[in-house]
């Protein structure tokens, strides 16, 4: 499975950069931050999913377009008063404030989208197990017993179809929801068994015996130093800079942007940069031999 | 050096009355391969849980367990942990983490060893037991026999000393189970490890232990080498003789003289001294009959896919079956033949063919109608059909006239069973339970899914008996099975599935006959003498006329 150069970093890192970008995203309603985060979210997502993404993304513009279309309706204050509907005033600035807004709630849901294909749960817990190794632990534990236990409740509503105990569509409520009663009564029956032979096998393998160490396969190196450095440095001339600052209703007030932009963008770039940088090394390498 | 002394150990469980482990002694030298066997019920599992102090049941216990000299509850608790490695039956619960790494790490984890030497150990057990392409994988997305490989590597990688292992193979096909015992072959010859196994299906792995231990209601009644603890067994007549390698069974059965064989190589040339270069004078014993009746199930050039854009499971599956019959399918795994099943009750709809359930077609029968009186499924794993607290209460589910329920239990032999837990009982009775409780639907046609997974061999035996005296009632029985031994043994038909169809059918006699791989050991052994013995029970039979005839 092919992982872009950025998910291959230290989780830190990863993890890092997502306080920040989503930090920011979220807090910033600057018109042109928000369309840098949304633009750089998207390209990023498309990096990591490929042709896939793009239903996502679409699905988004639609919601989107909602958004900017309906809050104006709750959102009656503004000076430009573009129509009248139902007598109430449809206003230019509150029509602003619902674009940022969907902006910021689609860049969210990309970022996040991005979030979950690069930590996956073992970095989570890679990053995390030392601080809480109890918990981490269970969550580990948590995650292997999630698919488990969807196959299991598929298994068994199989098998009882096979029986004619199945749950059909026509048959009364009373008798889906004593089916599915029965379904749950199962699975937890199993369930408990389970986790019996689990126990057992944990301190088997001497689960409580001695301080638990916690093995990675993650290395911190040079490189993720000074890219943790980078997204430290960034963010501290982003919130230095200022000219962040922005306001829609009543009265529509934009600031100047500033350097702090430039160093914005250059954050949001990072993976995208890395992954260019990748695929320019590997087109050299096809050449040069 | 003796590494396990157990010294007159016995053992009953709170309010059990009897006792399960009665005065057993025993010794395991260092490095020794040994095998523990005996009817299900017989006290295994409790002997080897006393060999762990962590597992060891609770109850009243005498005698002494020593470990290299000192008794085992000396030991410390993270000593126990890494030197004593115990691996159980079911892949799946044994495995506490989501990744196939960390699972292998765990145990080392617990131990508190330094990251970095975690990290060379994960890496040699990784290499040893070949896991390197799957180490990234969720451990959710891996198949039986790679889930107990990783158990297996995960307590390996704490190099212990000795290994347990308990019906380590009960859950896998036989090709995950091969591979596995090889694994177990190679750790005890490479390593040195000490191995305590116990086994149902010990055809593979007799020829490779030092020694066997025969327990029987919680007695040590045999303690020897494989040839002469195979020869006791038969001797004694023992239940559990069925399960030996059928080169030893055909060999004793017929008092051959000599060394005892445990190969299918051994068998043949035990075979070739006793003909001396003879042709025999009876080589094929009179076929079994084609079964005779109406058309109870029957596919026509089925095709089938799960998804419009995966690719075909089912392709032109055709197949007829006569009403009351026993008809086998057996095959490798992942070929489609629990599919096929569903196909037939209508679970999965083909997109193409003809389903047909007592001459009507599959579509006709209005929803629901197919499950009663006609046609039912006993999945693969029984539990999966549980939902009640008492076994009771299961049948009571299915059909409320009591006096039906009777008769069926004591069809299934489950009356005994009547007020307990389901999921108290062992496998054999709780596929029995299972079996009763689809029997409550009255059907005509059984489908039954890999139904002799786990079951000892008594056990088999108790349900290829109740299976007979279902199509003796014209009650009409498909099942699908991994288990080339019981097939040739009881079925009336047998049909090889490969690819999405089946490949080639017939009596078991005439299709194992034809087949050279595919086959009975008895088969393998006997076939450059006979044409179409195919259990060890043909085997001895055509061993005894022709001596006869010699004479």
């Amino acid at each position: 499975m092919y992982q872009d150069p950025f998910s291959r970093c230290h989780p830190a890192v990863n993890f890092c950069f997502f306080l920040a970008v989503i930090g920011f995203g979220v807090v910033v309603q600057h018109p042109a931050y928000a369309a840098a985060s949304l633009t750089c979210g998207c390209v990023y997502y498309l990096l990591l999913r490929g042709r896939q993404g793009l239903s996502f993304l679409f699905g988004l513009t639609g919601i989107m377009l909602a958004i900017t279309l309906l809050n104006p309706l709750l959102n009656t204050s503004g000076r430009h008063i573009l129509f009248r509907l139902l007598g109430r005033p449809y206003t230019l600035e509150a029509l602003c404030y619902g674009g940022i807004l969907a902006v910021i709630f689609a860049l969210t849901f990309v970022w996040f989208g991005c979030y979950s294909q690069v930590l996956t749960s073992d970095k989570f817990t890679a990053l995390f197990g030392n601080l809480i190794p109890a918990i981490s632990l269970l969550l580990v534990m948590v995650l292997r017993q999630i698919p488990a236990f969807t196959r299991k409740a598929k298994q068994i509503s199989l098998a009882r179809g096979a029986i004619g105990k199945g749950t059909g569509e026509n048959q009364p409520f009373r008798q889906r929801l004593q089916s599915g009663v029965g379904i749950l009564s199962a699975l937890t029956d199993w369930a408990l068994e389970g986790s019996i032979v689990t126990a057992d096998s944990m301190r088997c393998r001497g689960y409580g015996c001695a301080r638990r160490t916690n093995f990675s396969l993650y290395r911190m190196t040079g490189r993720d130093v000074l890219l943790l450095a980078c997204i430290g440095g960034l963010s501290l001339v982003v919130m230095l800079a200022g000219g962040m600052e922005a306001s829609y209703t009543p009265n529509l007030y934009i600031s100047y942007i500033s350097y702090g932009f430039a160093a914005y963008c250059l954050l949001l770039l990072i993976p995208p940069v890395m992954y260019l940088r990748e695929r320019i090394l590997w087109n050299r390498f096809k050449f040069e031999t | 050096m003796e590494q396990i002394q157990i010294r007159n150990l016995s053992f009953s469980y709170p309010d059990s009355g009897c006792d399960c482990l009665k005065d057993v002694s025993l010794s395991i030298q260092k490095g020794e391969f040994v095998l523990l066997c005996g009817a299900s019920g017989c006290g295994k599992t409790t002997l080897l849980r006393h060999l762990k102090s962590v597992l060891t049941p609770r109850g009243t216990r005498s005698g002494t367990v020593l470990y290299c000299g000192m008794p085992l509850d000396q030991v410390p608790p993270a000593g126990q942990a890494q030197a004593i490695g115990f691996v159980m039956q079911n892949p799946d619960d044994q495995i506490v983490t989501d990744k196939v790494w960390h699972e292998l790490a765990f145990g080392l984890e617990n131990l508190g060893v330094p990251r970095d030497v975690i990290g060379a150990r994960v890496a040699e057990m990784a290499s040893f037991f070949g896991i390197q392409s799957w180490y990234h994988r969720e451990t959710s997305q891996l198949s039986g026999g790679q889930k107990q490989l990783l158990n297996l590597a995960s307590i390996m990688a704490m190099q212990p000393e000795i290994l347990i292992l308990d019906e380590p193979t009960g859950q896998l096909d036989p090709i995950a189970a091969g591979d596995f015992l090889n694994t177990l072959k190679k750790i005890n010859r490479e390593l040195g490890t000490t191995v305590l196994i116990t086994e149902h299906r010990v055809e593979e792995i007799f020829p490779a232990v030092d020694r066997v231990l025969v327990m029987e209601a919680g007695r040590l009644i045999v303690d020897d080498s494989p040839r002469d603890a195979g020869r006791i067994l038969m001797e004694k007549g023992h239940p559990i003789r069925d399960m030996l390698p059928a080169p030893m069974r055909i060999f004793c059965e017929s008092a051959g003289e000599g060394q005892v064989p445990l190969t299918v190589r051994e068998g043949r040339s035990w075979l070739d001294a006793f003909f001396a270069g003879n042709r025999p004078s009876v080589t094929a014993l009179p076929p079994r009959p084609f079964p005779k009746g109406g058309e109870a199930v029957k596919l026509t050039d089925v095709w089938f896919r799960y998804d419009r854009q995966s690719p075909d499971v089912l392709k032109g599956l055709t197949l007829s079956v006569p009403q009351g019959c026993l008809y086998a399918v057996v095959g490798s795994n992942g070929g489609g033949k629990s599919t096929a099943l569903r196909t037939v009750c209508g679970i999965c709809r083909p997109y193409r063919g003809k389903v047909e359930v007592l001459g009507k077609e599959l579509k006709s029968y209005a929803r629901g109608r197919l499950f009663e009186h006609c046609l039912t499924m006993l999945p693969q794993d029984p539990r999966n059909l549980f939902v009640k607290q008492s076994v009771a209460g299961e049948l009571a589910e299915m059909n409320g006239d009591a006096e039906k329920q009777k008769k069926v239990a004591a069809l299934c032999e489950v009356e005994h069973l009547m007020d307990a837990n389901p999921y108290d009982l062992s496998g054999g009775e709780q596929q029995r339970v299972a079996l009763a409780k689809v029997l409550l639907t009255d059907p005509k046609v059984l489908l039954l899914d890999e139904p002799t997974k786990g079951l000892d061999c008594c056990f088999k035996k108790r349900f290829a008996s109740t299976l007979k005296e279902l199509t003796r009632k014209r009650i009409t029985v498909i099942m699908v099975s991994h288990d080339i031994e019981f097939c040739a043994e009881y079925a009336d038909l047998a049909a090889m599935f490969f690819d999405g169809s089946v490949i080639a059918s017939g009596t078991p006699g005439r299709f194992f006959g034809d087949n050279s791989f595919y086959t009975t050991a008895a088969n393998r052994m006997s076939r450059s003498f006979f044409v179409n013995a195919v259990t060890a029970r043909d085997v001895v039979e055509l061993l005894r006329e022709n001596r006869g005839g010699q004479r």
